[in-house]
């Protein structure tokens, strides 16, 4: 009975244009109240706001040069948890791709580790690394490049399942392995894209490498918190512009890398 | 040569493909798959190197000693085969990121180790017999191109050079000059002709040209409704054609 079920659906559709506005307005009002959003909080602590802003001010210009070392650190640790995240993703990404991957239980198994580094947030396995290996950016880089294993797994993966499958057929049919026919014709095909997706995940490892130094992965971002807690103000909004410089320059450096060095070859 | 006895395909959904299919080819043979679209010449084709499993019936190909049968082979065993079987396709499947000579040493594959080939250890004798093989198709000038910049003819030449230097004893065309303008697909023809006479490859084509067939075929098989209803000289008759094509079929439309 297709027209039937046509209509169905339709009136299905008609009621959805209402209910979904009033579900989101219900939603939207009991979250207000529930967490205590007040215009008058605002208002009031607009003093104390002020008067924290107006503290940070000047910056501490004398604490820059010493602080650039704790910025690269920052650079370092979004870097090595990068690259140690890439090697771990692309054995599980060939795991887990439907048209690569060797039987359905270890899809299913690869997909597991996928979902679960990329749920559970970096600065969870942040914390529990520093107090398994201690304060520094070594914790903060072991998180990175669990974490990043999740996101860069399945944008590796998606980019495994869209390949041409003709080539792999065509490497297969002259009687080459498995693992032959994934380095000439599966690796050639997605390299582009694994080059815009690794990339892309050093930009925001940048980032995330500030956040896990205020749990104590060291870099600019532990910096950060050791001047907030010691009421260093004046080296604090330091600290901002460094931020601020650092996360333009990953941005500015890997868009330039995918504009300038792969750029030409992902047109093709 | 090959022998294929009793093979049969079917569809997951239960439509058949292919009935009880019997025939054999000897060395050299050049033979040419008639049938409409649809008939199952592409998956008949597939079958002769394990590239599609076959329901029922046996493909024993005896190239040099002991024959190998190709239903029911372990993987390995497959691979052997394989390396005896060239394939080239009508999308020409070529890695078209890859340079042109790059993609010829593929055919190599199957002779060399995995762990070999992974760090790129063609023997300089390897790669000699490449570039003559690219230049028996005559586009040994385009052995540095990346294979996607190429025409549809050339990149069709490519794939003829990678079968070439796999020295198969068998050669499998797929539709081969389907997506290629009459010139490009006399060349490609050429090319397979030559390369079966010259190396004593058997060679099987699908083919949607009666014509191409014709002229170039020793021998034409032909395909409908899953069985052969044609297997003779490639001198055919137009009704010979319509038992392949249907009564509607006119042979001076082509």
């Amino acid at each position: 009975m297709p027209v039937q079920n046509r209509q169905v659906s339709f009136k299905s559709i008609r009621y959805a244009r209402y209910i979904i506005p009033v579900l989101f307005s219900i939603f939207f009002v009991w979250s207000v109240i529930s967490t205590g959003i007040s215009i008058n909080d605002l208002i009031n602590g607009y003093p104390n706001l002020a008067d924290f802003i107006g503290c940070m001010f000047p910056p501490a210009w004398d604490v820059f040069i010493p602080l650039l070392y704790p910025a690269l650190e920052t650079i370092q640790m979004a870097f090595l948890g990068t690259v140690f995240a890439v090697i771990l993703s692309v054995p599980v990404a060939l795991l887990a791709a439907s048209n690569i991957s060797p039987s359905k239980p270890v899809k299913v198994f690869a997909r597991g580790i996928i979902a679960t580094t990329r749920t559970i947030p970096d600065i969870a396995f942040a914390l529990i690394f520093v107090s398994a290996v201690g304060l520094g950016p070594f914790p903060g880089i072991l998180a990175l490049s669990i974490h990043s294993v999740g996101m860069l797994g399945k944008l590796y993966a998606e980019a495994i399942e869209e390949i041409d499958p003709g080539p792999v057929e065509a490497v297969e049919a002259v009687g080459a392995s498995k693992l032959q026919a994934i380095y000439y014709a599966v690796i050639p095909q997605v390299t582009p894209s694994f080059v815009a997706t690794t990339l892309y995940r050093f930009d925001t490892n940048v980032r995330s490498s500030i956040v896990l130094g205020l749990v104590g992965a060291g870099g600019i971002g532990f910096e950060l918190i050791m001047a907030m807690r010691l009421f260093r103000y004046h080296e604090m909004s330091t600290i901002l512009i460094i931020i601020f410089i650092v996360v333009m320059f990953a941005e500015w450096a890997s868009n330039y890398i995918r504009v300038h060095v792969i750029g030409e070859e992902v047109l093709k | 040569m090959l022998t294929v006895t009793h093979l049969s395909k079917k569809l997951p959904d239960g439509k058949q493909l292919l009935r009880d299919i019997n025939f054999s080819v000897e060395r050299g043979e050049f033979v040419a798959i008639l049938g409409l679209s649809g008939t199952g010449k592409t998956i008949l084709l597939r079958c002769l190197n394990g590239l599609t499993i076959p329901d029922g019936g046996e493909v024993i190909l005896n190239s040099n000693g002991d024959p190998l049968r190709i239903t029911g082979s372990n993987s390995s065993r497959m691979r052997e085969i394989r390396q005896q079987t060239g394939m080239i396709f009508q999308n020409f499947n070529l890695v078209k990121r890859r340079s042109v000579i790059e993609n010829v040493m593929i055919g190599k594959l199957g002779k060399i180790g995995t762990f070999q080939s992974i760090f790129r250890k063609f023997s300089n004798e390897d790669i000699e017999s490449g570039h003559r093989a690219l230049e028996r198709v005559g586009i040994s000038d385009l052995s540095h191109r990346r294979a996607g910049t190429l025409s549809g003819g050339e990149q069709q030449r490519v794939a003829i050079a990678r079968s070439i230097i796999q020295d198969p004893a068998l050669l499998l065309a797929d539709e081969p000059v389907a997506n290629l303008d009459p010139t490009a697909s006399e060349f490609v023809m050429e090319h397979l002709r030559s390369i079966s006479i010259d190396n004593n490859i058997s060679t099987l084509a699908v083919l949607h040209q009666p014509e191409l067939a014709r002229k170039y075929a020793t021998r034409i098989l032909g395909v409908r409704d899953c069985i052969i209803v044609y297997d003779g000289s490639a001198n055919i008759s137009d009704n010979d054609f319509k038992t392949i094509y249907g009564s509607t079929y006119n042979a001076s439309a082509e």
